[in-house]
């Protein structure tokens, strides 16, 4: 697998560290790029670029986490914050804009209702993509 | 502005690309799961599925920063009630809804809504339009006035004719404004014009006076 | 008393053999005439088929004459729509509707239509029986 550019999406859940560390040692072979981004989910109630102290604060520390993470590795990310509606669309639609040949993302074992669960995400992302897609799940608990 | 579209059926769906295009922020709200997933595919995450007459629902879609909110689903009580708990719930300053039935328009009327669209009405209005031998066209409507301007035909015939306009006995609420006669300058009528077959009146009339402003200019 | 009901459910059809039974005039519409069946032999009112959503239909039924009219159709939306038409339109003095949605209640009330939500109501009462029940174990 060629790999340029990297995309990895973080939330602030237990997998992204594992995950940063994973994208690392798979773009040290090729010198690729990566691109941290943190997606703002924005209530409908409010208007899209609306500035939501409190979630971009979040945002930060995650994104802040992610290039310290990088570094321990020895590697350096480029990090991105975006605002949108829906998570999954906006990551499809940010590895498209910036041409990457994979996404890479980590979810926690989660459940939902008692079952197991992708959430809404993941499985969008995995359906709509159109660049390789790699999923990392953390263990159960 | 933003824009809350209720029913993102064939009118919803066409509205909405409409909208965007002129820069609007748009909304739709479905309860079809497969229509939602068109707009996602094509449009982006401007879907939303739900009821949009539930006020959960409207709520989540933010109605109460909404300018706007348009009903366009097939059922008229959906829309009716879309739309009333969008103004009073929400305070949304304006609110339309799609007619199809039209003897609901002016329920609607009634019961506060903005704005109702009936197609079966607007179809008709074209129809008389495009017919020539219609003898009343509606040409504009002044809903807080309750007036209209119509453009009526003296058809050959007509009691009208040959008279002059004071010995028509015409509605008192309603004006003659303008005549247009074959190839002439239009002229504003005196009482002492005089009605030929084929002139086009252009007359501001109050709707309840519609049907007898038609009648004296028209009855053969 | 004269009422006209909209809606021949299960609530409908018990709800005009009731005030049947007491000597009301009751005229009850349906979309289905189907639904007739749940009303008991017994009854002396009048159902009509018919979309309670329509002027004509509400006049028909002798709406202008009436002095209640309820509205229980499985549609909240119907139920309202139809309860306006009957307060605004025909100005009945007592106007009732069911609405399922807990969230829409007041604002019905709000413009004038008197509404009663099952779902409150239910939810209401299986929680005072409920703690009735264990008031009496304990």
């Amino acid at each position: 697998m060629e790999l340029e550019k990297i995309l990895v999406p973080v939330s602030g859940n237990s997998a992204d560290e594992e995950t940063i560390k994973l994208a690392c040692s798979l773009a040290k072979k090729s010198k690729a790029k990566i691109y941290v981004v943190y997606v703002i989910q924005v209530k409908r109630s409010l208007p899209l670029d609306a500035g939501i102290e409190s979630e971009i604060k979040k945002a930060e520390d995650v994104l802040t986490r992610a290039e310290d993470i990088a570094a321990e590795e020895d590697y350096e990310v480029e990090t991105d914050l975006l605002q949108a509606r829906e998570v999954g669309p906006a990551i499809v639609d940010e590895a498209m804009e910036r041409e990457v040949n994979l996404i890479l993302m980590g979810i926690g074992y989660k459940k939902r209702f008692g079952m197991f669960s992708l959430g809404m995400a993941v499985p969008y992302i995995l359906k709509e993509a159109s660049c390789r897609v790699m999923l990392l799940r953390e263990p159960p608990p | 502005m933003y824009i809350i579209i209720v029913g993102g059926g064939v009118v919803g769906y066409h509205l909405c690309r409409a909208l965007i295009d002129e820069g609007h922020e748009v909304l739709v709200i479905e309860k079809d799961a497969k229509k939602c997933e068109r707009f996602l595919d094509e449009l982006g995450s401007i879907c939303m599925r739900g009821d949009g007459c539930e006020t959960a629902i409207l709520a989540e879609a933010g109605a109460s920063r909404a300018d706007l909110l348009i009903a366009t689903t097939n059922e008229d009580e959906d829309n009716l009630v879309a739309c009333q708990v969008a103004k009073h719930k929400f305070n949304v300053p304006r609110t339309i809804a799609r007619i199809n039935n039209p003897k609901n328009e002016k329920l609607f009327k009634r019961l506060g809504i903005d704005c109702g669209i009936s197609i079966t009405n607007i179809l008709l209005e074209h129809i008389e339009e495009e017919i020539p031998t219609h003898p009343l066209i509606h040409l504009l409507t002044l809903p807080k006035e309750n007036l209209e301007i119509v453009e009526v035909k003296i058809p050959e015939g007509s009691k009208a004719v040959g008279k002059a306009v004071k010995q028509i006995p015409l509605p008192p609420d309603s004006l003659l404004s303008l005549l247009i006669r074959n190839a002439q300058k239009p002229q504003v009528p005196s009482p002492e014009t005089v009605f030929k077959a084929g002139d086009r009146i252009i007359a501001l009339t109050s709707t309840e006076s519609e049907q007898a402003l038609r009648e004296v200019l028209t009855t053969k | 008393m004269k009422v006209v009901i909209m809606g021949c459910g299960r609530v409908g059809a018990q709800l005009a053999s009731l005030l049947d039974a007491e000597g009301h005039k009751v005229t009850i519409l349906d979309i289905d005439a189907y639904s007739f069946r749940r009303l008991p032999p017994s009854f002396n009112g009048t159902a009509l088929v018919g979309d309670g959503t329509d002027e004509d239909t509400l006049k028909k039924a002798g709406i202008e004459e009436a002095d209640a009219f309820v509205a229980v159709t499985q549609g909240d939306n119907r139920n309202v729509m139809a309860a306006q038409i009957a307060k605004h339109i025909f100005n009945i003095p007592r106007v009732l509707c069911r609405i399922y949605d807990p969230l829409r209640k007041d604002l019905y009330e709000m413009l004038g239509v008197e509404a009663i939500s099952p779902t409150i109501v239910f939810a209401h009462l299986f929680k005072e029986r409920l703690e009735a029940g264990t008031k009496a174990k304990t």
